[in-house]
């Protein structure tokens, strides 16, 4: 008796949970994620970008200032800051048999998939791919 | 005794909701730049609605090209306040969504996300912004497609290469529309041309890039 009664004590605080959390859902329910999507393929993880070797060219989509203090060797800056600038100088780096692998500071960050995107779209560039983990994920594999 | 455990239940739910905590006017603010504006910034604008003050822990921004400011450490209870994030637009395009991390110590609403949603108009769609040929491929024009937005009519493009080594027709299709006809002299040395595209009565620069690679082009 007792045992029932605490268990319908504990479906109905289960239910009056309940009920926020679906307003909540439904009130966000067209929250933007703040992270463009990207297909699993058109990431990759460092391990493989590395054994691609000189096959790759490293872009780094952090701002200018990180970029100075510290990036992947013969990386080429491109972000969104200086973008017209910017791209000519990789173009004139970038050649089509090469994967290019863009990065920005971290597995959170978004700059590295809007400049793929970019390159994807607007420059029509094939074998495209942000690095997983980012810039942090660079430095712990390094370790 | 079950009646107690009940209500003991239900009053913990009750005080954890009336607890203090910083009500937001909106947690989400969608900006709409002008084409000349650098930045876009947006007031989150907050109430301490709670019985005890609250204090900020952390206020951190989603990206390097945002940065986020609070006006106060400490939120005393009842008084209002705002975090402002400034967006640095740069040569970004299209919808762009950053977000800032907002960290108190009210244990309830530690981490509030506030989100920042700018519409950067874009006044010319231009497909693809980089043209190439391999080194001994035929030096057929290539074309590059310019529309124009809406809401920013274009009646004459003015393009330019910056090397002779490259021609550029433009063509108007209708619509708004362009096509730019790009074709290098020869194909024989690995050059670069940029394209300089401005729509007629606008400060505005577009760019474009055709080169010749120094690989044959993979088909």
């Amino acid at each position: 008796m007792v045992k029932s009664s605490l268990v319908r004590q504990v479906l109905v605080v289960a239910a009056l949970a309940l009920v926020p959390g679906l307003g909540q859902a439904i009130y966000f329910r067209d929250k933007v994620s703040w992270q463009s999507p990207v297909p699993a393929s058109e990431m990759v993880a460092v391990a493989q970008a590395r054994a691609w070797g000189g096959n790759a060219i490293w872009v780094d989509a952090r701002p200018d200032d990180e970029f100075a203090r510290d990036h992947v060797p013969g990386a080429l800056s491109l972000n969104e800051d200086r973008w017209n600038e910017l791209l000519p100088q990789f173009l004139a780096a970038w050649s089509q048999e090469k994967k290019v692998v863009v990065y920005c500071s971290s597995q959170s960050c978004n700059a590295s998939r809007e400049v793929a995107r970019r390159l994807r779209n607007e420059a029509q560039l094939k074998n495209v791919f942000v690095l997983e983990g980012g810039w942090e994920e660079w430095l712990r594999s390094n370790r | 005794m079950k009646t107690h455990i009940f209500a003991f239940t239900l009053s913990i739910m009750i005080c954890v909701t009336a607890r203090a905590e910083l009500k937001w006017d909106q947690t989400s603010i969608e900006l709409h730049p002008t084409a000349a504006d650098k930045q876009a910034i947006g007031h989150f604008k907050y109430q301490n609605s709670g019985s005890k003050p609250v204090r900020f822990k952390s206020v951190r921004t989603s990206c390097g090209c945002t940065a986020a400011q609070s006006q106060k450490e400490e939120v005393p209870p009842g008084e209002k306040g705002e975090i402002t994030a400034t967006f640095n637009i740069g040569e970004r395009t299209g919808t762009q969504v950053k977000t800032v991390t907002v960290e108190t110590d009210d244990p309830e609403h530690a981490t509030t996300v506030l989100t920042l949603k700018a519409v950067i108009p874009q006044q010319l769609e231009i497909t693809p912004t980089f043209v190439f040929w391999g080194q001994g491929e035929a030096p057929k024009p290539k074309t590059i497609v310019v529309r124009a937005a809406k809401d920013f009519p274009v009646k004459h493009l003015r393009v330019t290469s910056s090397s002779p080594d490259f021609q550029a027709k433009v063509e108007e299709t209708g619509s708004g529309q362009f096509k730019i006809d790009v074709q290098p002299q020869d194909t024989k040395r690995p050059i670069a041309s940029t394209l300089t595209i401005q729509p007629e009565d606008s400060p505005k620069i577009f760019y474009a890039t055709a080169r010749i690679t120094n690989a044959p082009a993979i088909q």
